[in-house]
């Protein structure tokens, strides 16, 4: 039972994270409608920025700081460069627009950056692990679960509460009625673009923190997929519940399924979100809170 | 169409005829005579980029059937070529067929297997299709044939191919010119078989599923019969490209068949241009050839960018995804609407239109 309940307080600090990056994700489907493949990619940049601040000699929250600045700056320059234009395009093309987006900044990270593992050096968070009831928790994980609540709480008070927030909501929900009130469609989409560089950005920093930092974080943006696909495409809470259920799941299985078939089955973890996704699609593709509003054949 | 005047067609065969001019036979008759003795003058560089040209070029071909012809957008079709190499090296290894019989058993499981993620497009299109051909990639590569395919045999991770191994009635397919003449051999039946295919009832039926499914089956179309026919053939031509694809490698890994490469695909496609034979030709030799030069574009900068050099995959991947999106910005037909305009303007010269 310890276990069990390791597992899950584990899968949802790191589920968190994933919370993160799923709302930047589904904040740019949602406003604009683009499915954005190039999501892993913005978390890398994120994540290389704030360790180069970082060993600038920043203290760790002025980095991060300055990631969100420089990750607003770079969405909005992304979305007026490269998305603008697409707007109204069949779906193929802007999502391939977006997958040539993905190859071009992970190798221009690669270029800058190298391929070689680097790590916050000195560490941010204290090594010690917490004890707690007999469970033993890294405490990075512990202090990436508060950053990551803290910062979607920030964004959900956005939403709800601020001008910029409400006409996102807006053109969200109906975008013709909104552009007629005079909400500027063009600033949401900017916008979406920048909130998703800026959560991505704290989300690779902390998934950096936890396992050191190289090319293969950007792997987050597709683990990001399950998440909204749980959560409903266009549902900002849905994206965040699916994150959580996504780490807690993906820790369970990995926990689990190796005990169960014997050792028959194992290194479950990178692939059973991709799983619990198909099945998800099967049985209830609109997600937890979608918009049944699916194109059947 | 085209066609100069005083040419007058007698017969049906003739009006259906390929090339119909003397000076099209001409120029076809040129382009294979380059392509045939390519190797006799060329080294051996020169060849294997032409050898992983024609691997894209096979490779391509069944992603621009399913989006280019039946408008079936798949992300995972590096999946479909993995289950095309497997089979053939597993064939060839492990249960000592000869390799023509094993190429063709892969190629048959791959467009099965290519069916059996197919099957939710009955229902789903758009976004919920991208997410399933993913999921392909994902349950192919990433789990099957990682966790337990490459582990057949007691090999770790990957299935070693000596020199040697692959033979055709007894003559080994080793080097690169012997890797050529096959998939120049395999590509010109591929391109032909397809671009007959494309013209036939079942072309047609593929071209009205992708213009308007609802409309395609007010005409009669079985469109489910007719998708799963499409992933069907995509899925045999990309079993053809992982069969002849591993005579030139040492070793089969899961690392040739990743996500990147299934994306990467659909970036040739949208870059030679979508819905055209010659695209998938000029889509390969663009980032193929092209970012071949690129090398020694970069060659020169060695001295002051010592990382350009050493990453230089990095700097192709940074060229290719600049190429995919500036493409979808200035020239979205791709280059074979380019060809196109050029032929015109020659046809016509010295009119404008």
């Amino acid at each position: 039972m310890a276990l069990f309940v390791e597992l899950v307080l584990s899968g949802i600090m790191v589920g968190s994270i994933y919370a993160l990056v799923a709302l930047g994700w589904t904040l740019i489907y949602k406003c604009s409608g683009v499915l954005n493949l190039a999501m892993g990619e913005l978390t890398l940049i994120g994540a290389y920025v704030c360790l180069t601040y970082y060993t600038w000699g920043f203290p760790f929250l002025l980095a991060l700081l300055a990631t969100l600045a420089t990750g607003f700056v770079l969405g909005l320059a992304t979305e007026r460069l490269f998305l603008r234009r697409m707007i109204g395009e069949p779906i193929l093309a802007v999502i391939m627009i977006t997958a040539g987006l993905a190859f071009f900044f992970r190798a221009l990270v690669a270029l800058t950056w190298g391929t070689d593992t680097v790590t916050f050096r000195p560490p941010v968070f204290p090594q010690e692990p917490v004890r707690f009831l007999g469970m033993v928790f890294g405490q990075v994980y512990i202090w990436s679960f508060v950053a990551a609540i803290v910062l979607l709480v920030a964004f959900v008070w956005f939403f709800q509460r601020s001008r910029w927030g409400l006409s996102m909501q807006a053109t969200a929900d109906d975008e013709m009625a909104a552009l007629s009130l005079g909400v500027s469609a063009k600033r949401v989409y900017a916008l979406a673009w920048a909130i998703a560089f800026m959560a991505a950005g704290v989300g690779g920093t902390l998934l950096g923190n936890i396992n050191g930092l190289n090319i293969s974080v950007g792997y987050l943006g597709i683990l990001v997929l399950p998440a909204v696909v749980l959560g409903g495409l266009n549902s900002v809470p849905g994206a965040i519940v699916g994150g959580l259920v996504i780490g807690v799941l993906q820790n369970l299985s990995d926990g689990y399924i190796p005990q169960l078939t014997h050792g028959m089955v194992t290194g479950v973890k990178e692939i059973a979100p991709f799983v619990f996704m198909v099945i998800i699609l099967l049985f209830r593709p609109y997600g937890l809170w979608g918009w049944v509003k699916i194109e059947r054949v | 169409m085209y066609l100069p005047a005083g040419v007058y067609h007698e017969t049906y065969t003739a009006n259906h005829a390929w090339w119909q001019t003397t000076f099209v036979r001409g120029k076809m008759g040129l382009l294979f005579a380059f392509v045939l003795t390519l190797p006799l003058y060329a080294n051996l560089y020169v060849v294997s980029v032409a050898n992983i040209t024609l691997y894209t070029i096979l490779s391509a071909l069944g992603v621009q059937l399913l989006i280019g012809y039946c408008g079936q957008i798949t992300l995972g079709h590096a999946a479909f070529i993995a289950v095309g190499a497997y089979v053939t090296a597993m064939g060839v290894l492990f249960w000592h067929l000869p390799y023509p019989v094993a190429a063709l058993l892969g190629c048959v499981l791959a467009g099965l297997w290519s069916v059996l993620f197919g099957l939710p497009s009955a229902r789903i299109k758009g976004f919920y299709q991208i997410m399933t051909t993913m999921a392909a990639q994902f349950i192919t590569v990433d789990f099957i044939i990682t966790k337990y395919v490459s582990r057949v045999g007691g090999r770790e991770h990957y299935f070693s191919l000596p020199p040697g191994t692959i033979t055709i009635a007894g003559w080994p397919v080793d080097s690169e010119i012997e890797v050529y003449y096959l998939a120049v051999a395999l590509t010109i039946l591929c391109v032909a078989g397809l671009a007959n295919l494309l013209r036939s009832r079942v072309g047609r039926a593929w071209i009205a599923i992708r213009d308007n499914d609802i409309a395609a089956e007010a005409m009669g179309v079985n469109v489910v019969a007719y998708k799963l026919l499409a992933f069907f053939a995509a899925g045999v031509l990309a079993g053809a490209a992982g069969a002849v694809w591993i005579p030139s490698l040492l070793f089969v890994s899961p690392e040739h068949f990743q996500l990147s490469w299934g994306l990467w695909l659909v970036g040739v496609v949208l870059i030679g241009g979508i819905g055209s034979l010659h695209g998938v030709v000029f889509g390969a030799l663009f980032v193929t050839v092209i970012l071949e030069l690129l090398k020694f574009a970069v060659i020169p900068l060695a001295d002051v960018f010592p990382a350009l050099t050493e990453r230089f995959l990095y700097v192709k991947e940074a060229a290719f995804g600049l190429a995919i999106v500036l493409f979808l910005l200035y020239e979205p037909r791709g280059l074979a609407y380019r060809w196109q305009q050029v032929k015109n303007y020659f046809n016509l010269w010295p009119f404008a239109y």
